[in-house]
């Protein structure tokens, strides 16, 4: 299992674009992923589950992964996090 | 401007059946559940299919969202279990899973993130939709649409293309802006749009006779017999204006003596591409990369590049597309990715293809992506700033290795590609001779070939009087690459401001030019003055004009072609 803490750092925060594009990095993944923050852990693979955690920009975040393929899939989320999930400007 | 019949949209329009369900009828009402939620991705997917091409990249995200927010599970087996366990019907179970949700949004501390409880209101209404369709009223549904101005607090963007086709008028909303996607959208298809009418759900009842100006954002409900006669006059002349200027879109561009202009499109935006197919370019004459990297910390990899220049050419739909390489000095370089030194005088510095050629992995990048698009119809390389022969061979070997490496691996490309050269700096004109034989084509950049000549700053205002394209020395330079292309047989087009200014084109005619590319808002109008032209009585003047030594002679002789029609029938929307 891998975790690792990251800030969200796009200016609009994991609203359902930016959700959707985390669960497409994901898909592929035979691990788990989860984010957890305040408290509340969410299953990183379901766009419901990322928009409900309700995290704006500048929000700490766990990244969670765990499986076979666990170390690609938490580079993959944190590629789209430190991207600011290409989001213009 | 719309006139129509009001239909409210609220969420909560759709009926809510509250009788419990029976122990027999549960399955067959999941089964009704999952074929509208079925149905509603099938919906999602022909529009995203529909939407291809640059003007749709942003509402594509939005359907890409909306169509994992149904296949979610944490969504969807929600509302199943709500019918399994609770017996409510499909319709009543979404209700109160959307209701569960919006709470949940309206808790959350971060302004835009709560204001997106719209996606999930929109994916509900979705299937909702979709249920009341499974009871067969679809079509009694979209009948009714004709002739309506919808009234709504939100709507989503990708909704709006399926409500024009089926008749709408025009739409307003309680809430939104004008920069916001879907008023964006709205005015790409000509859709009249009022955004932030916040009373509009309440004091606007179902079937109001509703008077909207899309372009002053008014709204008169209950039209009185002075707004309808207005409304009236403006159908008048938008349906004038309409055949004029539909009469133009379609109609060739060639002068009164039947010679053949081709008009180009300038482009950069999505809307300028929309434009110029609209009114008929003959293809794009110039698409400037910068943006692609302005306003960002880093350089965009080929993927991005290629993506973009991809849907450029899907979009042009077969005609060419010239795509002039990077074309940044240290002016701009602080708003890029390019880390460059401060220069004391960036217009003559590092600049257009100095600095491809002095960062060639830049280039090599921009080149690649460029090739990769090639696949998908014609595309023109243009190189900015050249001003020594050398240069253009040191290009033309790049992209010769780049066509070659992409080939080995294994990307499709096309056969043939041009290379060409914006003549703009005025040693690269006075030499063309020995240059055009390593050029496919020519383009002017009379821009800045008029700043260079001259030795005038156009941005410095105290000077403007001195930054005139028609100082003989600029019009002889410019004549002398006309003729000097035309003997060698390549194509030559002309792309400063000049080319779309209507004043300016019975100059160039007699000039010899016969390509021009211009911002697509001014294509009909040049098609205009084109059309009332003879090419070859101008031509006859040709030799007198490059005698002529003073920019006052030429500019009455220009007022003689001064074109008689009245009014611009310039970009409306």
């Amino acid at each position: 299992m891998l975790e690792k803490e990251i800030t969200i750092s796009n200016k609009l925060g994991l609203h359902a674009r930016a959700s959707a594009k985390l669960v497409q990095a994901l898909h592929g993944f035979q691990s788990s992923a989860f984010l957890a923050c305040r408290g509340k852990e969410v299953n990183a693979k379901s766009i419901m589950g990322v928009m409900m955690l309700a995290a704006g920009m500048g929000t700490p975040v766990t990244l969670r992964t765990d499986g076979p393929d666990e170390a690609d899939a938490m580079q993959a989320m944190v590629d789209l996090f430190e991207r600011k999930f290409d989001e213009e400007s | 401007m719309a006139l129509g019949r009001a239909r409210l949209e609220r969420p909560s329009r759709y009926l809510v059946d509250d009788r419990p369900l029976a122990e027999d009828e549960i399955e067959a009402e999941v089964a009704k559940l999952d074929a509208a939620i079925a149905a509603a991705r099938e919906e999602l997917s022909a529009l995203r299919d529909k939407l291809h091409g640059t003007l749709a990249r942003e509402v594509a995200e939005f359907i890409d969202a909306h169509s994992l927010m149904l296949a979610d599970r944490e969504l969807t087996s929600g509302i199943s279990n709500l019918i399994r366990a609770g017996r409510y019907r499909a319709s009543a179970a979404l209700k109160m899973q959307r209701d569960r949700l919006v709470e949940m949004f309206d808790a959350m501390d971060d302004p835009y993130l709560r204001s997106r409880k719209e996606d999930v209101e929109h994916v509900i209404a979705r299937v909702q939709a979709g249920l009341v369709r499974e009871s067969s009223r679809e079509e009694r549904k979209i009948a009714s649409r004709v002739g309506e101005i919808l009234v709504a607090d939100t709507i989503a963007p990708s909704e709006l293309v399926p409500l024009a086709e089926h008749g709408v008028l025009g739409v307003v909303l309680g809430s939104g802006s004008q920069v916001s996607h879907g008023a964006i959208l709205a005015r790409s298809l000509h859709l009249p749009m009022i955004v932030a009418a916040h009373d509009a759900l309440s004091s606007i009842q179902d079937d109001d006779l509703l008077l909207i100006d899309g372009e002053q954002g008014s709204i008169v409900v209950h039209p009185t017999a002075a707004d309808l006669a207005r409304y009236r006059a403006w159908q008048r002349d938008t349906i004038q204006q309409g055949k004029r200027l539909a009469l133009l879109r379609d109609a060739e561009t060639r002068t009164r003596d039947g010679v053949a202009i081709a008009l180009y499109a300038n482009a950069e935006l999505p809307s300028d591409i929309a434009q110029a197919r609209s009114y008929g370019a003959a293809g794009i004459g110039l698409y400037r990369t910068e943006f692609l990297f302005l306003q960002r910390p880093e350089l965009p990899d080929e993927e991005e590049q290629f993506l973009v220049y991809r849907d450029l050419v899907l979009g042009m739909g077969g005609l060419p597309v010239t795509i002039r390489t990077l074309d940044l000095g240290a002016d701009k370089a602080d708003e890029s990715g390019l880390a460059m030194d401060d220069e004391e005088n960036p217009a003559l510095g590092m600049r257009g293809v100095r600095l491809s050629l002095h960062r060639p992995q830049v280039l090599v990048t921009q080149l690649r992506a460029i090739l990769r698009a090639s696949a998908y119809g014609p595309v023109r390389i243009l190189v900015p700033m050249i001003t020594t022969a050398d240069e253009m061979t040191r290009v033309r070997e790049m992209l010769d290795d780049a066509a070659r490496d992409l080939r080995t691996e294994g990307y499709e490309i096309a056969d043939n590609f041009e290379l060409g050269a914006m003549i703009e700096v005025p040693a690269a004109a006075l030499v063309l001779r020995d240059m055009i034989r390593d050029l496919d084509f020519v383009a002017i950049g009379t821009n800045d070939l008029v700043q260079y000549t001259l030795a005038v700053d156009r941005n410095n205002d105290h000077l403007a009087y001195l930054y005139d394209p028609l100082h003989p020395a600029v019009v002889r330079l410019i004549a002398y690459i006309i003729v000097t292309a035309r003997r060698a047989k390549r194509r030559v087009t002309l792309c400063g401001e000049i080319a779309g200014d209507r004043r300016y084109t019975a100059l160039l005619l007699a000039l010899g030019l016969t390509d021009f590319s211009m911002h697509p808002g001014a294509l009909l109008e040049i098609r205009e003055t084109v059309n009332s032209q003879d090419f070859a009585e101008l031509r006859a003047q040709a030799s007198d004009l490059l005698r002529v030594n003073s920019r006052e002679r030429l500019a009455e002789w220009l007022g003689g072609f001064a074109p008689a029609t009245t009014g611009t029938p310039a970009d409306a929307n």
